[in-house]
């Protein structure tokens, strides 16, 4: 048993012809945050399926899966018993109001009905949802649905959270609310795995991340690091180009970098006077000079055009 | 909170409990609307075609026509109530609310989904037969003490017929295809089980058929505990094809929901 908490190596899943996930390999520390970015049909959600056992690999070549010391094939159930799983998609009990939900989950881990409310009491007052105890799922808002689903993922005190997508679709009140309470628990020494494709959320709470597109893995790192390494400090937007529109200018100059996309021309660089100066030759007035973030990178390392599976 | 205890896997039968626990709780929170239908069921047969054809036909056989109609609908009232719960039950459970996929989140396998949500077909179908029993009683239809043993046939039937469904709905993938199920297979097996005629004077071939739906096998057995005089040896073979049948039909119903949950 290694001292990671999660290793995983020669990853490979496949349906039917599509390479869901292409040789995957990482290793995620004790009480890490680590996060798994892609586009859709990057295959991170495929991954942490296989992770809890909901999605089985592909047998060859043979996978190396280490979750706290089980593999999913024959401990599916001891991984689930000390992990919390917030799927991509709310599946609460509609049938069950709010608290009753998290009842009947605790009873799945053989808690003891005084202990389970006790914890219940603990975990709708940390997810801000107290008063909302005796209402039905169907009344509560997408944000609160959220809420519930990673509180219920918290009743077994886990010490490894697998959260798919913890923030699509919500408000950015409630974002950063869930990534308060991501940073708490990490705090108290939980590992937090998850997937997104908010570049701000990997920002504000990745330790480490990965870059998946099409099934591998493209880049890892931390996050600041992985900018640095691989894309200039500042980028500029020209809107109404496509990058044909200058004749006689060569884009291809020392200290910049250009990419265009569709009618918006991306000019990359170091300096931020250059990017002006650049700007001034070519006498140009719709532009919007910025510091390049994480999606700059994504966009570089995943490109710009959609795949069938997007 | 504290991130730092142990963790155990509960035992094959607390996962399973828990499964059962999660349907009763659920069943019990609309109390009042799942009350009434397993007793205004079997007062409605037993109006409509008790006092219809009871007017014209006292006897079937040596029995009377109330007694042979009630010692019938016992289990064709387990038999429907177990296949609603594991044909359009379980699809809304899995495809539509995805509280299946909620649950796989928790230390439970497909298989104690499965065989806990079966265990609760059962119940209902015991339940659903005491109601009909209690009607009977009120009435002095069914005044054989040992007539209370037909609610164990009522949890026998609503397990064989809440594996037969639940396989069913392991390989539907429109909710609307159960009507085929509910007309093409559970409507004929109401006639010709025995349960509201008895099976010997139809031809041979029939009653061949007769012999091979599950229906009729649980109908013989409810009908010893009813009605006086109907013990015999031959109940073990009615009892041994309901164990085959819930044996291959579970079996088939649990390779088909894992096949359907883990991809």
């Amino acid at each position: 048993m290694s001292n990671n908490a999660v290793s995983i190596k020669h990853l490979n899943k496949s349906y039917g012809k599509l390479k869901a996930v292409d040789d995957l390999n990482f290793t995620v520390q004790p009480a890490e945050c680590f996060g798994l970015l892609g586009p859709n049909g990057a295959g991170k959600t495929t991954t942490m399926k296989i992770l809890y056992g909901k999605s089985q690999p592909d047998a060859t070549p043979t996978p190396y899966i280490d979750i706290f010391g089980h593999h999913p094939k024959q401990d599916a159930l001891v991984i689930k018993s000390f992990s919390g799983i917030v799927p991509q998609q709310d599946n609460l009990d509609t049938e069950l109001n709010v608290r009753d939900n998290l009842y009947i989950y605790s009873r799945f881990y053989g808690l003891s009905g005084s202990d389970a409310l006790k914890r219940i009491a603990g975990l709708l007052d940390f997810m801000e949802l107290s008063e909302k105890a005796q209402v039905k799922i169907r009344e509560l808002s997408g944000g609160m649905q959220r809420r519930l689903t990673i509180a219920r993922a918290l009743i077994n005190q886990p010490r490894l959270l697998i959260l798919d997508e913890p923030t699509t679709g919500l408000d950015p009140q409630v974002r950063h609310l869930i990534w308060n309470k991501l940073r708490e628990l990490k705090e108290q020494g939980v590992t937090v795995l998850l997937t997104t494709h908010y570049m701000e959320e990997a920002f504000q709470i990745c330790d480490r991340i990965i870059i998946m597109d099409k099934g591998r893995k493209m880049l890892e790192g931390v996050p600041r690091e992985l900018m640095k390494a691989n894309l200039e400090a500042y980028v500029m937007e020209v809107y109404g180009a496509d990058g044909h529109n200058y004749p006689g200018i060569t884009l291809d100059q020392p200290g910049i970098r250009c990419e265009t996309y569709q009618d918006t021309l991306f000019v990359y660089s170091d300096k931020q006077d250059r990017l002006v100066s650049f700007a001034e030759s070519l006498s140009l007035s719709d532009y919007y000079i910025r510091q390049a973030n994480l999606e700059d990178l994504f966009l570089k390392v995943t490109g710009r055009s959609l795949n069938e599976l997007q | 909170m504290n991130f730092n205890n142990t963790y155990s896997v509960p035992a094959w039968w607390q996962r399973i409990f828990s499964v059962w626990y999660r349907h009763e709780r659920v069943y019990n929170s609309n109390f009042l609307s799942n009350a009434f239908p397993p007793f205004l069921e079997p007062l409605i047969m037993l109006w409509g075609l008790g006092i219809g054809f009871g007017a014209y036909i006292q006897t079937m056989g040596a029995i009377n026509y109330l007694l042979f109609l009630a010692s019938g609908i016992i289990m064709t009232s387990s038999m429907y109530t177990a296949a609603f719960e594991c044909t359009y039950g379980t699809f809304i459970r899995l495809e539509f609310d995805k509280v299946y996929d909620g649950m796989l989140g928790a230390p439970l396998s497909t298989n104690d989904m499965i065989i806990g949500e079966v265990l609760f077909a059962g119940t209902k179908g015991a339940l659903f037969s005491l109601a009909v029993l209690i009607v009977t009683w009120l009435f002095g239809i069914i005044t054989y003490p040992w007539s209370l043993g037909a609610v164990v046939i009522g949890f026998i039937c609503g397990i064989m017929f809440g594996t037969l469904s639940m396989w069913i709905t392991s390989f539907t993938h429109n909710i609307n295809h159960f009507n085929f199920y509910f007309t093409g297979i559970l409507s004929p097996m109401f006639f010709f089980s025995g349960a509201v005629f008895p099976l010997e004077n139809l031809p041979k071939s029939l009653q061949m058929l007769a012999q091979t739906i599950p229906l009729t096998h649980v109908v013989t057995l409810a009908r010893a505990f009813c009605v006086p005089g109907h013990f015999k040896m031959q109940l073990l073979y009615n009892l041994l094809y309901c164990v085959i049948f819930i044996l291959i039909t579970g079996w088939l119903a649990l390779q088909g929901i894992r096949k359907r949950m883990i991809d």
